[in-house]
């Protein structure tokens, strides 16, 4: 293994090519822009500049490694390169961190009070440029912030491959432009650009001036959009940040959806859908119990529901595939001997929907179809006509198709018709409310945890199995 | 540009296969040799062509000046308004074009002969001011050279 040294350190190079990339994995930092880990090289920024003792500064993103290399990442003449090549980065930045979504969250920001924190040297105008560019209908693009990294043109060229972005003119009249004839639209992973971005120039049009960010802190979930089960982080208020002075859906909301690195998964990328996912978890919920559509009691309605399960006849399941892996086990160990189940697809695709693709994108847009079916199998849902009770779990069953005669008990999340329509509605948990596991189709588990409170006479469905599994009458 | 093909394809055997994109710049110099200018239809020909994506044939358009997206007139007069030439008259001479002609730079006469520009350095500065006619130098160009050249040009 070559050995090379930083900072006067030993450090042994691994598998790694260029300096960066050695200086980073062994702890210590370069500044950088330009360089990402899943991009290719450019070395346009010129903030990772290094000194190699001997042979003067140069930048450490395209600097081969090689045995006994010496490398000094902080002495006096790369700093004063940071700080110079900083002044000419910033000539024609706005500077405008007070109205600026990214701030808290800038590297240029961060390198500047790093590096430079000096007044502009020159005493020119700075020039103008185009604010508020619409790159499509999720993202706005402010040319004065870019700093002309190139990262999001690289995205659209090397990952997505939808070719959309590029450089136009050139000089200090350079910008990030789209192609003639398309929009961002079409590229179903473009909100990567806004994460990828260093500076505050690609923003998302949903986030934009919702929060500071340092208002805001993630939780670790995944996303269950489709069968890949990207690992995202849910940003929502920090919990001393939950004013009784904000409105409290304001405080629970999921303001915005990260990707969570994860290289068994999806790499550092998710797709669109998955940025929604405020959207999807902040739709109405249901938190009221009912027999026939007759508000009751949780405890009424549970007892309603042992009483049908215990009956006689046949009695089918459509199990969730949005259940996490502890759900769907609960349910087989409390109930699975008193149903024939069957694994329900709760979300298909939507129109216009990108159904699958290379990358990311699975056609299956259920997060836990395999651990479900590895339980129940996968046989199509097959409801003979005399059934006597069906219990339909999570959402995606058409009501109109179940036997006329069966009595139906539904649990679910969400404010639907059909809940009325159900003999016994018992409202559950969603995702965001509880701790679980999914495992993705490539029999990969990931966890996610909760971020936001379950709200009143809402039961998790964990809980909810044994108590429907015990006899009428027992305590809940 | 379709028939141009057999030409690039004589390009082509000059570079290492996999290179084809490298044909960008030659190629959308020959077309504007051809045309006067690049038109859409030639994008969308260089993209089947070269398999560049649009965007990067775009980026090419927009970087070099001397490449057009639009027709211009018979005449394309590019004055070069660096130091040099700025130091020894290019400014009177701009002056006097725009006087004479009634355009700006940028813009063409309506009767189609001229069209006005400024240039960068044209790497004559020991000859400045230079002016550039098609593809013609005009070198230590004085008012008395410019009307006479003025006259040559129908």
């Amino acid at each position: 293994m070559p050995v090379m040294f930083i900072n006067d350190q030993p450090v042994d190079t691994g598998e790694h090519r260029t300096v960066l990339q050695v200086a980073l994995a062994n702890g210590f930092y370069v500044p950088h822009f330009c360089w990402h880990p899943e991009l290719s090289i450019v070395g346009n920024c010129r903030v990772c500049v290094v000194e190699q003792e001997g042979r003067g500064v140069g930048i450490a993103c395209n600097m081969p490694v090689a045995e006994g290399l010496r490398i000094q990442t902080e002495s006096e003449p790369v700093r004063a390169q940071r700080k110079a090549m900083l002044q000419f980065i910033l000539l024609n930045h706005p500077v405008d961190c007070g109205i600026c979504d990214k701030a808290g969250e800038c590297t240029l920001q961060d390198y500047h009070y790093a590096y430079n924190g000096a007044p502009a040297l020159s005493h020119e105008p700075k020039l103008h440029s185009t604010k508020f560019f619409p790159l499509s209908e999720r993202i706005i693009l402010d040319n004065e912030r870019c700093i002309l990294c190139s990262r999001c043109v690289r995205f659209t060229r090397e990952i997505s491959k939808s070719n959309v972005l590029g450089m136009e003119q050139r000089g200090d009249g350079m910008r990030v432009r789209p192609v003639e004839d398309r929009t961002l639209d079409d590229d179903p992973y473009s909100d990567n650009v806004i994460d990828l971005c260093p500076v505050g120039a690609l923003l998302s049009r949903s986030f934009q001036y919702q929060a500071r960010v340092w208002y805001l802190e993630p939780t670790a979930s995944v996303c269950p959009g489709c069968a890949r089960g990207c690992t995202v982080q849910l940003w929502h208020r920090r919990h001393e940040w939950r004013l009784k002075g904000l409105d409290g859906s304001h405080n629970e909301r999921i303001l915005r959806v990260t990707p969570l690195e994860n290289p068994r998964v999806n790499g550092a990328w998710i797709c669109n859908k998955g940025r929604d996912l405020g959207a999807l978890f902040g739709r109405p919920r249901a938190g009221q119990a009912l027999l026939k559509g007759r508000p009751v009691l949780l405890a009424e309605a549970i007892d309603a529901a042992r009483r049908l399960v215990r009956g006689a006849g046949r009695r089918v399941a459509l199990v969730s595939s949005w259940g996490s892996n502890e759900e769907l086990r609960a349910f087989r160990n409390a109930l699975a001997d008193r149903f024939t189940s069957f694994v329900k697809a709760d979300h298909r695709p939507g129109e216009g929907e990108v159904v699958e693709d290379d990358l990311l994108i699975r056609a299956d847009k259920n997060p836990n179809t395999h651990a479900a079916q590895a339980l129940f199998g996968n046989a199509p849902a097959d409801i003979p006509d005399d059934t006597e009770l069906v219990l339909v779990w999570g959402e995606g069953a058409d009501f109109s198709t179940l036997p006329r005669g069966a009595k139906i008990v539904h649990l679910g999340a969400w404010l639907q018709p059909e809940n009325g329509y159900a003999d016994v509605f018992i409202p559950i948990s969603i995702q965001t409310e509880r701790h679980g596991h999914y495992t993705s189709f490539e029999g990969v588990v990931s966890a996610f945890e909760p971020c936001q409170r379950r709200p009143e006479g809402v039961i998790d469905a964990e809980t909810l199995f044994p108590l429907l599994a015990a006899p009428p009458g027992s305590d809940t | 540009m379709k028939h141009l093909i057999p030409e690039f394809e004589h390009l082509k055997k000059r570079l290492p296969p996999g290179h084809d994109a490298t044909l960008l710049v030659p190629c959308l110099r020959r077309v504007q040799e051809d045309r006067g200018f690049i038109a859409d239809s030639d994008i969308d020909g260089l993209v089947e062509y070269l398999g560049v994506p649009r965007i990067q044939i775009e980026e090419v358009l927009s970087f070099y000046g001397m490449l057009r997206r639009a027709p211009i007139g018979r005449w394309h007069l590019q004055v070069c308004h660096n130091v040099s030439c700025s130091m020894r008259g290019a400014e009177r001479l701009l002056d006097d074009l725009t006087g004479r002609l009634g355009i700006q730079p940028g813009e063409t006469t309506p009767d189609r002969r001229f069209t006005l520009s400024t240039v960068e350095c044209l790497g004559s500065c020991g000859t400045a001011p230079v002016l550039m006619v098609n593809e013609a130098y005009h070198e230590n160009l004085s008012a008395a050279d410019l009307d006479a050249l003025l006259e040559r040009l129908d």
